[in-house]
C-alpha cells in the first residue's frame, strides 16, 4: 500500500505541494487527477523517490520513505511520464540492468525478461537497441521494467500517453490484473474516460491541494445534477470550462 | 513577401545572445582559465610568426621562398581542416539539427533555407581556423612592416578560402546521406576524422624535425623542404590563398590568384546550391527513417562480469556503464586519437638517443623519469576530466532509474569509481613503466614512479568521480561536460595535486640518484625525509581519493532538495 501524510513541497516562496494526505490500499486503483502544474507529478516523484518533501510522512507498504527508503524502493515500482532510458542498451539488457538493481539476478532472470516482454507485446524486439523504439515501445519497455521485481505498489504518471488504442487497451488490461492480485496502484492521469474506466477511488489535486475524493459516483455526484460525465464535475471544481472564451478568441 | 535569408539565422543568434547573458556559477573563473589560455595561444601565435618571420628575412631570397612555402602550407593544412570540418557540420545543421523539423514544415524556398544553412555551417566550421590564423597572419604582416593594404588582402583572402572547402564539405555531405543513414554517417565521419588525425600526428613525427637539429644531417635539409614543396599544387586554393597573401606581403597584387579563389567560391556556393535543390529532401527523408541498427552484442562482457566477485547491482552498472560506452562512436573514438599520441609519446623516449652525452646520461635519465611521471599524471589528469569525470552526468535523464531503485547512491558512486579507475590505472602505469624501461633509469626511481602512478590514479579518479556527482549536467554530452565549471575546477585541483606530487616523490628520488651517482650511501636523517615524503604522497592521496568520494556520495543524496 501507499501512505502520504500531510506532504508539502516548496520551491522557494512557490508551494507545489500542500498538505496532500492519501493512501492506496492493496489492491485499489486510486486516479490523481488534476489540471496542469497542480503538483501531481511533483508529489509522485516524491513518493518515488526522485524528490525530497519538504516536510510529511511517505510510508510505501510499511516502509518509511525517508528512513528506510531502499526497502520502500524494492517494493515500489514507477512509471514516469516520460520514458527516458539508456538508448545504447537492448530491451533485454535494459530489463535484466533494471532487475538486478533490484537483486534479480539468478537463472529465472532472463526468462522473467522475457515474461514481462512477451506480456507487453515487445518479445520480438528483447535484442534491439531501444534508440530504434517508438515511444509508444518505450513507455512500454519502461512498463516491463516497473512490473519486473513483482512490486506490491506501482506509482505511474500519465500511462497513457504516447500510446495507441492497442497499446491503451493492454495496459490497461495489465493494471487490472495486477490489482486483481493485490498491487496498490497510483496513477495521475488527464484521461478522465480512463480513470472512470478504471479507478475505483479519485482524488483531484488543485494548487497542490486535494480539493475532492472518492469513488467515482461520489466524485460525481459533486457536479450538477443534470450532467452525470466526469469531465464537467472535474471542469467545474478545478475552475470552469473556458469555453465561452475559446469561442470568442477563435 | 518571404523575409531574406539571414532571417533564419536570427534563432541561432539570439540564442547565442541568451547564453552569453545567462550568468551561472564558475562563470567567471571559467571565463579566467579558457580567455587567458586563448590569449596566451594567440600571443605566442602572434610571437612565434613574427619571430619566424624576422628571421627569415635574414636570408634574403632563401626566406622569401621559405615564407612562400610557409603560406602555403599553413593554407593547406587549414584547407584539410576545413574540408573535415565542413562535412560534420553539414551533416549536423542539414540534416540532424533539432529545429530542422520545425522549418521544413514551414513554407520555407529550398533556395532560402539552403543559403541559410550553409551560412551557419561556414561559421561554425571555420570559426577555429579563423581564429588561428588572424595571429599569425598579423605577426608575418608586422614582422615584414606590411601596411594596411595586406590585412585588406588578408580578409579577402580568407573569407573566399573558408568557402570552398566547407561548400566541398557539404557536397560530400550530401551524397553521404544520400547512400548512408544520416546518423550512421556521423559515426562513420567521427571515426575517419579521429583516425585522420592520428595519422597526421604519426606523419609529423615520423618525419622527424629533430634532425633538422642536427649538424651531421644539415646536406639533407635541402630534400627536406624540396619535400614539403611537393604538396603544394597550384590547382590547390590554399596555393592560391597563400600566393595572394605572398604578393600583397610585398607591397604588390597577385588578382590571377584572388580571382581564382573568389570566383571558385562563388561557383561551389552556386553547384552545391543546385546540387542541394535537387538531394536535399530525399538525403533529409532518409536521414529520419530508422532503419534497424547493427550493433555489437558484447556477450563476452556479460560472461565476464559474472567471473568477477561482484554484487548484482555492481555487476549490472558495471556491465551497462561499459556496453553503453562502447556502442556510443563519439565516446571511444576519441582514444583512438590518444593511443596514437601514447604511442607517440613512447616512441620519442625509445628513439632518445641519451648514450650522445655518456657523462649526463644517467642524471637526464633520472630528470626524464620525474618528467615522465609529471606527464602521465597530466595525460591522467586529461582522460579522467574526459572519460571519468562526465560519469555520473552520463546517466542523463535515464538517471530517474538507479534514483527509485533501491540503490544507495554509495553503491552506484563506487561502482562508477572501479569502472573508472581500472582503464585509468592501467594505461597511466603502462605509460610509465614502458617509457622507464626505454630510458633504463634506476630500479629504485622505476617503483617510485609506479607507485606515485598509483596513488595518484586513486586519488584523481577518485576526485573526477566526487566533482561529477556534485556538478553533474545531466542535459550535455561528455565532451561538454569535460568543459563546464566542474570540469575545469577538475581540472585546476588535479595539475595542482600532480605538482603536489611530483613534488614529494621527485624531491626524495632524485636525492638518492644524486648520492648513487656519487657512490654515497643515504644518510639516516636523508632515509626518514625520504620516508616521510612517500607517507605524505600515500596519505594526501588517499584524504583526496576518499573525501572526494565522500562529499560525492553527499551531493547524490542531496540532490532531490
Amino acid at each position: 500500500m501507499i501512505a502520504i501524510h500531510h506532504l508539502v513541497k516548496r520551491y522557494g516562496p512557490f508551494t507545489a505541494v500542500d498538505g496532500v494526505t492519501l493512501d492506496v490500499q492493496p489492491g485499489e486503483i486510486h486516479g490523481f487527477l488534476g489540471p496542469n502544474g497542480a503538483g501531481k507529478t511533483t508529489t509522485l516523484r516524491m513518493i518515488a523517490g526522485l524528490l525530497k518533501p519538504t516536510s510529511g510522512r511517505i510510508e510505501v507498504n510499511g516502509h518509511d520513505m525517508a528512513a528506510d527508503a531502499e526497502r520502500a524502493k524494492a517494493s515500489l515500482g514507477f512509471i514516469p511520464d516520460r520514458p527516458f532510458i539508456y538508448e545504447k542498451l537492448t530491451a533485454g539488457e535494459f530489463l535484466r540492468f533494471h532487475g538486478g538493481l533490484y537483486g534479480l539476478d539468478g537463472a529465472g532472470t532472463g526468462d522473467r525478461v522475457r515474461e514481462m516482454l512477451e506480456l507487453f507485446e515487445l518479445g520480438r524486439w528483447e535484442h534491439e537497441l531501444v534508440e530504434s523504439f517508438s515511444h509508444g515501445m518505450k513507455q512500454r519497455v519502461v512498463m516491463c521494467a516497473a512490473f519486473l521485481h513483482r512490486p506490491r505498489a506501482v506509482v505511474v504518471d500519465e500511462p497513457m500517453v504516447g500510446l495507441d488504442p492497442r497499446g491503451a487497451r493492454l495496459i490497461k488490461s495489465v493494471f487490472r490484473t495486477m490489482s486483481a492480485r493485490g498491487v496498490a496502484i497510483l496513477m495521475s492521469t488527464h484521461t478522465l474516460e480512463v480513470a472512470e474506466e478504471m479507478c475505483d477511488r479519485i482524488s483531484i489535486i488543485l494548487k497542490g491541494r486535494i480539493i475532492a475524493r472518492g469513488s467515482v459516483a461520489e466524485i460525481r455526484a459533486m457536479g450538477d445534477s443534470h450532467d452525470d460525465q466526469l469531465t464537467s464535475v472535474f471542469l467545474k471544481l478545478t475552475g470552469g470550462s473556458g469555453l465561452q472564451e475559446i469561442d470568442e478568441i477563435l | 513577401m518571404a523575409q531574406p535569408f539571414p532571417y533564419l539565422l536570427l534563432p541561432s543568434f539570439w540564442a547565442s545572445r541568451n547564453r552569453a547573458r545567462r550568468r551561472e556559477r564558475g562563470d567567471f573563473s571559467r571565463a579566467l582559465l579558457f580567455g587567458g589560455v586563448a590569449i596566451a595561444v594567440c600571443a605566442a601565435l602572434y610571437e612565434g610568426s613574427f619571430w619566424l618571420t624576422g628571421q627569415l628575412a635574414d636570408y634574403e631570397e632563401l626566406g622569401d621562398y621559405l615564407l612562400r612555402i610557409g603560406l602555403s602550407w599553413l593554407f593547406l593544412t587549414f584547407l584539410s581542416f576545413l574540408a573535415f570540418s565542413g562535412v560534420v557540420t553539414a551533416l549536423s545543421t542539414f540534416f540532424l539539427s533539432e529545429d530542422l523539423r520545425l522549418l521544413l514544415v514551414a513554407p520555407i524556398a529550398t533556395r532560402r533555407l539552403f543559403y541559410a544553412r550553409f551560412t551557419r555551417t561556414v561559421v561554425q566550421a571555420s570559426w577555429m581556423v579563423v581564429i588561428f590564423l588572424a595571429p599569425v597572419l598579423a605577426g608575418v604582416g608586422r614582422a615584414r612592416c606590411a601596411g594596411a593594404a595586406f590585412y585588406a588582402a588578408a580578409l579577402l583572402t580568407v573569407v573566399p578560402f573558408v568557402v570552398i572547402p566547407v561548400a566541398a564539405g557539404a557536397a560530400l555531405t550530401l551524397l553521404l546521406v544520400n547512400t548512408f543513414p544520416a546518423r550512421r554517417a556521423r559515426d562513420l565521419l567521427m571515426l575517419m576524422g579521429l583516425l585522420f588525425a592520428a595519422s597526421l600526428v604519426v606523419v609529423l613525427r615520423v618525419i622527424r624535425p629533430e634532425q633538422l637539429l642536427r649538424v651531421e644531417s644539415l646536406p639533407d635539409v635541402t630534400g627536406f623542404f624540396a619535400t614539403l614543396q611537393s604538396p603544394a599544387t597550384p590547382l590547390l586554393p590554399s596555393f592560391w590563398a597563400g600566393e595572394t597573401l605572398f604578393a600583397a606581403l610585398r607591397g604588390g597584387r597577385d588578382l590571377l590568384h584572388a580571382a581564382a579563389l573568389w570566383t571558385t567560391a562563388l561557383a561551389s556556393v552556386v553547384l552545391v546550391r543546385m546540387a542541394n535543390e535537387r538531394w536535399y529532401f530525399p538525403g533529409f527523408s532518409r536521414s529520419q527513417e530508422a532503419p534497424k541498427a547493427r550493433f555489437a552484442r558484447f556477450r563476452a562482457i556479460d560472461a565476464a562480469a559474472r567471473a568477477l566477485p561482484l554484487s548484482p547491482v555492481r555487476r549490472q552498472l558495471l556491465v551497462k556503464d561499459v556496453k553503453i560506452f562502447l556502442r556510443d562512436v563519439s565516446q571511444w573514438s576519441q582514444l583512438l586519437l590518444l593511443l596514437a599520441l601514447v604511442l607517440l609519446y613512447l616512441y620519442n623516449f625509445r628513439v632518445l638517443d641519451l648514450q650522445r652525452i655518456p657523462y649526463m646520461s644517467g642524471f637526464i635519465k633520472s630528470v626524464y623519469a620525474l618528467v615522465n611521471l609529471g606527464m602521465a599524471g597530466f595525460v591522467m589528469a586529461t582522460v579522467a576530466v574526459r572519460f571519468v569525470f562526465p560519469a555520473v552526468s552520463s546517466e542523463g535523464a535515464a538517471f530517474w532509474i538507479v534514483r527509485t531503485s533501491p540503490v544507495a547512491m554509495r553503491d552506484f558512486l563506487w561502482s562508477k569509481f572501479w569502472a573508472g579507475l581500472v582503464p585509468v590505472l592501467l594505461l597511466t602505469e603502462l605509460l610509465t613503466i614502458v617509457a622507464n624501461r626505454f630510458l633504463g633509469v634506476d630500479p629504485f626511481l622505476e617503483i617510485a614512479s609506479a607507485a606515485a602512478i598509483l596513488f595518484m590514479s586513486f586519488a584523481l579518479v577518485g576526485l573526477a568521480i566526487g566533482l561529477g556527482a556534485r556538478y553533474p549536467r545531466f542535459g550535455a554530452d561528455p565532451s561538454q561536460v569535460a568543459g563546464s565549471y566542474g570540469g575545469v575546477a577538475f581540472m585546476v585541483q588535479a595539475v595542482l595535486f600532480v605538482i603536489v606530487m611530483i613534488a614529494l616523490v621527485g624531491w626524495p628520488s632524485s636525492l638518492y640518484v644524486m648520492q648513487q651517482v656519487r657512490g654515497r650511501a643515504l644518510t639516516t636523517a636523508q632515509m626518514m625525509l625520504t620516508a616521510g615524503c612517500f607517507a605524505s604522497a600515500l596519505v594526501s592521496s588517499a584524504v583526496v581519493w576518499l573525501a572526494s568520494m565522500r562529499s560525492g556520495v553527499a551531493a547524490l543524496d542531496a540532490m532531490s532538495d
